[in-house]
C-alpha cells in the first residue's frame, strides 16, 4: 500500500461544479456581448459619432462685386485660419517659439492656448495669408491644422464703402449691397460629414459630400471712375465748408442707373471698427427737408394743370405773403416776375402763390407720382420713404410751404430720381443700383413740353442772376436748382443750421447725367446751395461728362462769371 | 470482432489535436488582430520610429520564442515539473522581489511590473501564474491528508498567497493577483478542501478585495469609472467608454478587418488589454463569439485531460491541468469582462491573443504542459512508458 497517494480525493462533483462555473461566466460574457452589439448599438454609435464624427463646412466662394465696367469693388481672397487640438499637440520650446513668431503672437499666449487640454478646437490665429500659413504647416507640429476661409477685400476702400457695405467675420453681409444681395453673393456652403482619427485626419466620408455652390458676381451700376471723382469732390467740399455730412448721387438720367453714390463721413470697409455714425448711407436712408429744389415740381404742376403759363406774371410784392398766422419770406423782394424767374430767383412767395392755385390733390399727385413718400425701390437696406402727408389733411399754409420744399421730407436718392422727369421729357425712371442690360420703361408724369419748359427755366438758375452760377460746366449747358433749407431740429427750424443742396442735369439740350449734391450743416459761413453744393456739382459733372465722352452742347467759353460786385443771389426761408 | 470505441480513437493519436489547433488558431488570430490594432498607434508613436509593423514584428518574434519554449516544455515529464514546483515557485517569488527593486524593475504608467533584459523585458507575474499553478497543485497533493484541516491544510497556503499577493500589489498588479488567487482557490477546491473553509475563504477574499479597493484611491477611481463610464467619458470613463463604443459599432458582423476607428488612437491599449474591443468592432459579435468559444473549448479540454489523469491516479497532473484551464479561463473572463464594462479595469491581457512577450511565452509553456499531461495520459493508456 502506497503511503499518501490513496488519500488524495479529487471528487468529480467538485470538478463539474468548477467547470460549470467557468463556462457560466463565459456565457454571461456572451450575453453581455449580445446586449452591447445587438441592442445598445444606436446609443453607442451615437456616442461614437459625437467623439469622432465631424461635419466640415466647405465654404463657398463669395461672389465679387464689380462696377459697370467689370472693375472689382469687393473680392474674396482665400485666407487660412490656424487651429489646434491641444490634447494632440506635441511641441518643444524651440518649436513653440518658432510657431509663436510665425503666428505673430507671444509665446506665453500661445502656450496658454495649447494648455487648453479639455478642448479639442482652439483657434491659434485667424485669417492668415496662405503663404504664411504654409510656413506654419512646414513646422510639422502634430495637432495643428489649417482651415480655409475667405476674407473680403474692398479695393475702393472708403470711396464706395456706404454703397457696398461689408461682411462680418462669418462672411455674411452686414451693410449695404453686401447685405442686400447676401444670398446672391454668398452661394451655398457645402458640407462633409466625416470620421476623423484622434489626430484629426479624415478617414472616411459618412455620407455623400454636399458640394458648395459658389456665389455669383454682382454687377453694380456704379462707374468706379465717377465714384472716385464724386467722392473726392464731396470730401473736399465737406472739409472746406466744415460740414457735418454730405452726400452725392450721380444718375444716368436715361436709365435711372446710379453711376456714383458717396457720402461723408465715410469709413474703411476693410477694417470696419468704430464706425458708428459713419456707416450710414445717408443719401439713401436719411431724409431731409429739400427746400427750394422742389420748386420745379410746383412749376411743373401748375403748367400741367394750366393755372399758369410760363409767361404768366406773378406779383411777389415785397417778398412776403401772409397765410393765416404765418408769413412766407423771400430773400430779395422780386416784384412782378414770371414763372421762370420764380425758379431762377428761387422766390418762395411766387412758388407758394402757384401752389395755392391748385387743388391740394393736384399738387399731391405731382409729388406722389415723382416718388415722394414712397421708397425709391433701389433694393437697398433701410431705404427711406420720406414723408408726404395725405392731401386730405393739408392746411393752406402747408400746401404753400411744400411748394418750396418745407413740410415734406425725402432722401437725396428720391430727389435725384424725381428729377428724371425733367431730363427725360416727362418720364420718371426707376432707380437701379445694378447694371442694366437695357434702359427700363419709365412712366410719364408730365408732358414733354412741360418738362422742356421747366428744364429751360432750370438753365436760368446757373446763369448770372440765378442762384447757382458756380454750378456752370465748361462746354455743357446745365439745368439745375439750388436748395438752402433750415434744418429741422426737434420739430423746430434751427435758425443757424442749414442743408445746402444742388441738383441738376447736363447737357441741358439732351440730358445724360443728373447729379444731386447735399451738404449738411456747412459751418464756415457759407451755406447757400449755390455756393456750397454748386461747385461740387460743376466739378463732378464736367469731368464725368468728359469721361463718358458726352458731346458738348456749348462752346468751351460758355461760363459766364457774375461781376465781382454783383450781389449774391440768396435764397432762404 | 474488434470494435474501435470513441475512447480508443482518441487514445490512438499521440496528442490532443483539438487543443493544439484551438491554441494555434488563437495565437494566429492574435497576431492578425495585434497588427490591426497597433498599426495606427505604431505609426503615430515616436518610440516605435513610426514603423507600422513595429508590434507585428515583435509579436511574431514572441510567438516564435513561445513556440520554442513550448516545444522544450513539452519534453519535460510532469514528474519533473512536480519535483521542481517549489523551486520554480521560489524563483518566481525572487523575480517578484527583484521587479520591485528600483534600478532593476522598470516603471510604466505607475506600475513596476517589468524587468528589462538586454533585448526584451521580462514580466515576472506572467510566469508566476504558471509557477503558482504548479506549486499549489503539488502542495495540494502533498497535503492531501490535511485538506479538511484549517491549520495544517489551509493556513500554510494562505500564508504563501498573502506573500505573493503582497508582492504583486506592491507593483501593483492587481489582475495577476486575482488570477493567481483564483487558480489557487480552484486547485484547493478541486483537491477537496473543507467546504466551510472554502466558503470562509471566499467571504474573506471578497471583504479583502473591497477593503483593498477602498483603501487605494487609484483602484477606487477604476471602480467608479467602470460603474458609469458616461458620467465622466473624457476622464475616468474614457478608456471604457471607447471600448463600449467599439462593441456598439461592431454590431453582429463587424465593420470589417482593419476598419476599426477606435484603434485610431481613441482607444488606449488597443493592442494589449483592449484587443477584444478591436476584435468586437472589426469582426462584430461573430468575432467575440469565436474567441469565447475557443476559450471554452480550451477549458473543457483542460478539464477532460484532468479527468483522464485522475483515472490514472496522476493527481498532480490532474490538478495542474485544471489549474492551467482555470488560469486561462479566468484571465480571459476578466479581460473580456473588463472590455465589456462588467468588471473594473485591471491591466490584464487577453491570454494567447494580446501583445506582450512574457504573457505569450508563459501561455505557450502552459499549453505545452497541458498537452504533456495529455500526452502522458495517452502513453499510459497504451501501456507505453512515459
Amino acid at each position: 500500500m502506497a503511503r499518501a497517494q490513496p488519500i488524495v480525493l479529487l471528487p468529480a462533483w467538485r470538478r463539474r461544479t468548477l467547470l460549470i462555473a467557468l463556462l457560466a461566466c463565459l456565457t454571461v460574457l456572451l450575453g453581455r456581448a449580445v446586449y452591447l452589439q445587438g441592442m445598445r448599438t444606436d446609443f453607442l454609435q451615437q456616442k461614437g459619432d459625437a467623439r469622432y464624427s465631424r461635419t466640415l463646412v466647405l465654404s463657398a466662394h463669395r461672389g465679387m462685386i464689380i462696377d459697370r465696367n467689370g472693375e472689382a469693388l469687393a473680392i474674396s481672397t482665400p485666407v487660412e485660419s490656424v487651429w489646434a487640438s491641444p490634447p494632440d499637440v506635441t511641441i518643444n520650446t524651440d518649436k513653440l517659439k518658432n510657431l509663436a513668431q510665425l503666428l505673430r503672437i507671444k509665446p506665453s499666449e500661445l502656450s496658454k492656448k495649447l494648455e487648453n487640454s479639455d478642448r479639442e478646437f482652439v483657434y491659434l490665429k485667424r485669417r492668415m495669408p496662405p503663404e504664411e500659413a504654409a510656413r506654419v504647416m512646414q513646422l510639422g507640429i502634430p495637432g495643428v491644422f489649417l482651415q480655409r476661409e475667405y476674407r473680403r477685400f474692398y479695393p475702393a476702400g472708403d470711396v464706395a464703402a456706404h454703397l457696398i457695405g461689408f461682411t462680418g467675420v462669418d462672411d455674411k453681409g452686414q451693410e449695404g449691397m453686401e447685405l442686400a444681395y447676401q444670398d446672391w453673393l454668398s452661394g451655398k456652403a457645402g458640407s462633409r460629414r466625416v470620421i476623423k482619427d484622434r489626430q484629426g485626419h479624415i478617414i472616411e466620408d459618412q455620407e455623400a459630400v454636399k458640394v458648395p455652390q459658389d456665389g455669383r458676381d454682382l454687377s453694380l451700376s456704379i462707374d468706379r471712375n465717377i465714384q472716385y471723382l464724386a467722392y473726392r469732390e464731396l470730401s473736399r467740399a465737406v472739409e472746406q465748408h466744415k460740414a457735418k455730412a454730405g452726400g452725392i448721387i450721380v444718375l444716368d438720367s436715361r436709365t435711372g442707373e446710379v453711376l456714383a453714390l458717396a457720402n461723408q463721413p465715410a469709413y474703411n470697409p476693410n477694417n470696419p471698427v468704430n464706425i458708428a455714425g459713419r456707416s450710414r448711407n445717408r443719401a439713401i436712408v436719411d431724409i431731409f427737408e429739400p427746400g427750394s429744389t422742389l420748386k420745379p415740381f410746383t412749376a411743373a404742376a401748375v403748367l400741367e394743370a394750366g393755372t399758369y403759363r410760363a409767361d404768366t406774371m406773378i406779383d411777389t410784392g415785397n417778398g412776403t405773403l401772409t397765410i393765416g398766422r404765418r408769413t412766407i419770406h423771400d430773400a430779395h423782394p422780386a416784384g412782378v416776375i414770371d414763372v421762370a424767374h420764380v425758379i431762377q430767383k428761387s422766390s418762395n412767395v411766387g412758388a407758394a402763390k402757384m401752389a395755392l392755385s391748385l387743388q391740394p390733390h393736384t399738387l399731391w399727385n405731382m409729388f406722389n407720382e415723382v416718388g415722394f413718400g414712397e421708397s425709391a425701390h433701389a433694393n437697398f437696406p433701410g431705404e427711406a420713404a420720406g414723408r408726404l402727408r395725405p392731401w386730405q389733411h393739408w392746411q393752406p399754409i402747408e400746401q404753400a410751404t411744400m411748394s418750396y420744399g418745407h413740410g415734406i421730407s425725402l432722401s437725396l436718392l428720391q430727389l435725384a430720381r424725381a428729377y428724371t422727369i425733367f431730363a427725360n421729357d416727362g418720364e420718371i425712371k426707376p432707380i437701379s443700383l445694378l447694371k442694366l442690360k437695357e434702359p427700363p420703361i419709365g412712366q410719364h408724369v408730365i408732358s414733354s413740353q412741360t418738362a422742356q419748359t421747366v428744364r429751360g427755366m432750370l438753365e436760368l438758375v446757373v446763369q448770372p442772376g440765378g442762384t447757382a452760377p458756380k454750378a456752370q460746366v465748361m462746354g455743357y449747358r446745365v439745368a439745375g436748382k439750388t436748395g438752402t433749407a433750415h434744418k429741422l431740429v426737434d420739430g423746430q427750424y434751427a435758425s443757424n443750421r442749414y442743408v445746402a443742396s444742388f441738383i441738376g442735369m447736363a447737357p441741358a439740350s439732351n440730358p445724360r447725367l443728373i447729379i444731386a449734391v447735399m451738404i449738411d450743416e456747412p459751418s464756415d459761413g457759407q451755406y447757400y446751395g449755390g455756393s456750397v453744393a454748386g461747385p461740387v456739382f460743376s466739378a463732378v459733372m464736367g469731368e464725368a461728362l468728359r469721361k463718358l465722352a458726352v458731346p458738348q452742347d456749348a462752346p468751351t467759353n460758355n461760363i459766364v462769371i457774375p461781376p465781382e460786385d454783383a450781389q449774391e443771389v440768396k435764397e432762404v426761408v | 470482432m474488434y470494435v474501435v470505441s470513441r475512447k480508443d480513437r482518441i487514445v490512438a493519436t499521440a496528442y490532443d489535436e483539438g487543443l493544439l489547433w484551438a491554441s494555434l488558431l488563437l495565437l494566429g488570430f492574435g497576431l492578425v488582430m495585434v497588427y490591426s490594432a497597433s498599426i495606427a498607434m505604431a505609426e503615430a508613436d515616436k518610440m516605435t520610429g513610426h514603423q507600422s509593423t513595429y508590434f507585428l514584428i515583435r509579436h511574431a518574434l514572441y510567438l516564435g520564442i513561445g513556440g520554442m519554449a513550448a516545444l522544450a516544455a513539452f519534453q519535460v515529464p510532469t514528474k519533473v515539473w512536480q519535483q521542481g514546483a517549489p523551486y520554480l515557485f521560489l524563483i518566481g517569488l525572487a523575480l517578484l522581489v527583484l521587479v520591485l527593486i528600483p534600478g532593476i524593475g522598470r516603471e510604466v504608467n505607475g506600475s513596476r511590473r517589468w524587468i528589462p533584459l538586454v533585448v526584451a523585458t521580462l514580466q515576472p507575474s506572467e510566469f508566476m501564474k504558471l509557477f503558482a499553478a504548479m506549486y499549489v497543485a503539488d502542495y495540494t497533493v502533498r497535503k492531501a491528508a490535511y485538506m479538511s484541516s484549517f491549520t495544517k491544510g489551509f493556513m500554510p497556503m494562505l500564508g504563501v498567497m498573502l506573500l505573493v499577493g503582497g508582492l504583486l500589489l506592491r507593483e501593483p498588479d492587481f489582475g495577476a493577483f486575482a488570477v493567481i488567487a483564483s487558480v489557487a482557490i480552484s486547485i484547493l477546491w478541486l483537491g477537496g478542501i473543507n467546504v466551510r473553509i472554502f466558503i470562509g475563504l471566499l467571504a474573506m477574499l471578497v471583504v479583502g478585495f473591497i477593503l483593498l479597493i477602498w483603501s487605494s484611491p487609484y483602484r477606487l477611481q477604476r471602480i467608479t469609472g467602470f460603474m458609469d463610464p458616461w458620467a465622466d467619458p473624457f476622464g475616468k470613463g474614457y478608456q471604457l467608454s471607447h471600448a463600449l463604443i467599439a462593441f456598439g459599432r461592431g454590431e453582429w458582423l463587424g465593420v470589417g478587418l482593419g476598419a476599426s476607428v477606435e484603434k485610431l488612437l481613441y482607444l488606449p491599449e488597443a493592442h494589449t488589454d483592449f484587443l477584444l474591443a478591436v476584435i468586437a468592432e472589426e469582426l462584430g459579435f461573430v468575432g467575440v463569439l469565436a474567441v469565447v468559444l475557443m476559450f471554452a473549448w480550451i477549458i473543457v479540454r483542460a478539464f477532460s485531460i484532468a479527468k483522464e489523469a485522475i483515472l490514472n491516479d496522476r493527481h498532480f497532473s490532474a490538478l495542474l491541468a485544471q489549474g492551467i484551464g482555470v488560469w486561462l479561463g479566468v484571465q480571459a473572463t476578466i479581460n473580456i469582462g473588463v472590455n465589456m464594462g462588467l468588471l473594473p479595469t485591471k491591466g490584464l491581457t487577453l491570454p494567447l491573443l494580446s501583445f506582450g512577450g512574457s504573457g505569450i511565452v508563459a501561455n505557450c509553456v502552459a499549453l505545452a504542459v497541458l498537452m504533456r499531461v495529455d500526452w502522458e495520459n495517452r502513453r499510459i493508456a497504451k501501456g507505453m512508458p512515459i
